[in-house]
């Protein structure tokens, strides 16, 4: 029995997460919703002795950004707005390198084992919609949309595509985006001011963890010459053991890579 | 380059070594987190506003609102219970975690007195390896109540324990045991989402935060075993949140 999967279940089962997926996404739209809303309350109540800048904001967005200079509360959600643009600037990253990805044959092309084509693409697009929400976040709140990618590891790309000369060089350079998006988000969730954006980069950051799980079991199996395991469902019979655990190295997610609020903030 | 079953063991050492590792920086934050409830639970008016807490989060559990006006009547163990505001939430996941390893122990069992057919060993590695890391969040939850002068959670007190039990007792094959253990691990991750958004000390946060995404790598594999794909949502969603009501102390 060919226990690869063809093409018509691996469609069906994108399928089916893509009507879950619709169900997370009123999840995290919901919380972003609930950041902004709360967060432009905060601003429209707390500033009211501040005068001018109390009634700016009823203005929106215009008012917004004539409190840059007011107090502890606006830097802090100035914080908020670099964290939200930072991460923006790794999900960019991301999908460039998923999109520069699928351009080689052996990730997108006819050469491609169908379930690495399949997660570089469905990965891509969740990529695409991490930044959407994230920047959608910072547009709502009165900063400028973070459309760049992130300084720092745009180089560390750059580098390695020309080098890249087959599916473990691929794999090895998304492990390390995914790796540092996930810790950021974590660190994260322990920075940002509002419970709702607490969840959102909660939310976030524990997909970005499965990516990296799928990848470093991807790379297990690529490392011993056993590129025919990575199938839907795999033969389990044939995974060699160590495979088993090769995915969760951490019990504890790790943040000491984590990307600072400034690194992908906009100028 | 192919490497062998024992340079994959030895890469997974080195994966150990990197988990311990991290250990001195959990072990930071959880103390940090200790010494913030400890003094909380000092107070009275820390373990008033606990109740409170406990109480719009279950709210928040329960209808998706936290309406400070419209608090709810605490439940039962919740008024009986010294596990109260932010604890509460500790001993929820140390129990959650308690009975992962329950879980986990039930289905090695399974599998060496034969219910469970050929298990391939990469799924017991994964079950052991897995059941190590829940054994590791429930001492580290467990570490914070203790250090609070509070009984550590053992076992796993949850109205939801017999229902999972009997469950496992059901199953027959690797795949009935997989999808028992993705149920559990799902429900985990949506908990610490949901929590690392609404318990108030920042330790707390931190830690159902560095949990969380371990719980959802669990799962992504789980997905794949079963021939499903490994990584369904963009965004962790929180509808399978274990709702701190669920704990029995």
């Amino acid at each position: 029995m060919n226990r690869a999967i063809d093409d018509g279940r691996l469609r069906e089962l994108t399928v089916q997460s893509e009507d879950l997926h619709s169900d997370a996404m009123r999840t995290g739209r919901a919380a972003l919703d609930d950041y902004v809303e709360q967060t432009l309350d905060a601003r429209a109540s707390a500033p009211r002795s501040r005068g001018l800048a109390g009634a700016a904001l009823v203005v929106g967005a215009v008012g917004i950004a004539a409190l840059a200079t007011g107090g502890p509360a606006w830097a802090d959600a100035k914080t908020d707005m670099m964290m939200l643009q930072t991460a923006a600037s790794l999900e960019n990253l991301a999908v460039f390198t998923y999109k520069t990805a699928l351009t080689l044959p052996f990730i997108g092309g006819d050469s491609a084992n169908a379930v690495v084509k399949a997660f570089a693409t469905k990965t891509m697009a969740q990529h695409t919609e991490h930044g959407q929400a994230f920047n959608a976040a910072v547009v709502k709140l009165g900063g400028k949309e973070q459309t760049a990618t992130d300084p720092k590891y745009t180089p560390v790309v750059q580098a390695a595509v020309p080098t890249i000369k087959g599916p473990g060089d691929v794999v090895g350079l998304a492990i390390t985006l995914e790796d540092v998006a996930t810790q950021t988000y974590v660190k994260n969730v322990g920075m940002v001011t509002t419970p709702e954006l607490r969840q959102l980069f909660a939310s976030v950051a524990g997909v970005e963890a499965q990516h990296k799980a799928v990848l470093l079991a991807v790379q297990a199996l690529l490392a011993s010459n056993a590129a025919d395991l990575i199938a839907l469902p795999p033969d389990g019979a044939k995974l060699p053991s160590a495979a088993g655990n090769v995915a969760f190295p951490d019990a504890f997610f790790p943040t000491a890579k984590a990307s600072p609020p400034e690194e992908g903030a906009v100028k | 380059m192919a490497i062998t079953e024992a340079e994959l063991s030895s890469m997974t050492r080195e994966l150990d070594d990197m988990h311990q590792a991290t250990f001195p920086d959990v072990r930071r934050t959880l103390g940090e987190f200790t010494d913030n409830l400890s003094r909380a639970a000092a107070s009275r008016r820390g373990v008033l506003l606990g109740v409170g807490g406990v109480a719009a989060l279950g709210a928040l559990a329960a209808c998706g609102s936290d309406d400070k006006k419209d608090t709810p009547k605490p439940q039962a163990s919740t008024t009986m219970s010294v596990y109260v505001g932010d604890l509460r939430v500790v001993a929820l996941a140390a129990a959650l975690e308690n009975l992962a390893v329950t879980a986990y122990d039930g289905a090695l069992k399974r599998a060496s007195d034969g219910k469970l057919g050929t298990v391939p060993p990469a799924i017991a590695t994964f079950i052991t390896t897995a059941r190590a890391q829940h054994a590791d969040h429930a001492a580290a939850w467990n570490g914070v109540l203790t250090k609070a002068k509070l009984p550590a959670i053992d076992g796993a007190p949850l109205t939801i324990t017999q229902g999972a039990v009997d469950a496992l007792g059901a199953t027959d094959s690797v795949a009935s045991v997989v999808k028992l253990a993705l149920g559990l691990e799902e429900s985990a991750a949506q908990t610490y989402t949901f929590a690392a958004a609404n318990v108030t000390d920042p330790g707390g946060i931190m830690t159902a935060a560095t949990i969380q995404p371990v719980e959802q790598m669990h799962a992504a594999i789980l997905h794949f075993v079963l021939g499903e794909y490994p990584v369904p949502l963009s965004f962790v969603p929180v509808d399978k949140a274990v709702k701190p009501d669920v704990l029995t102390r």
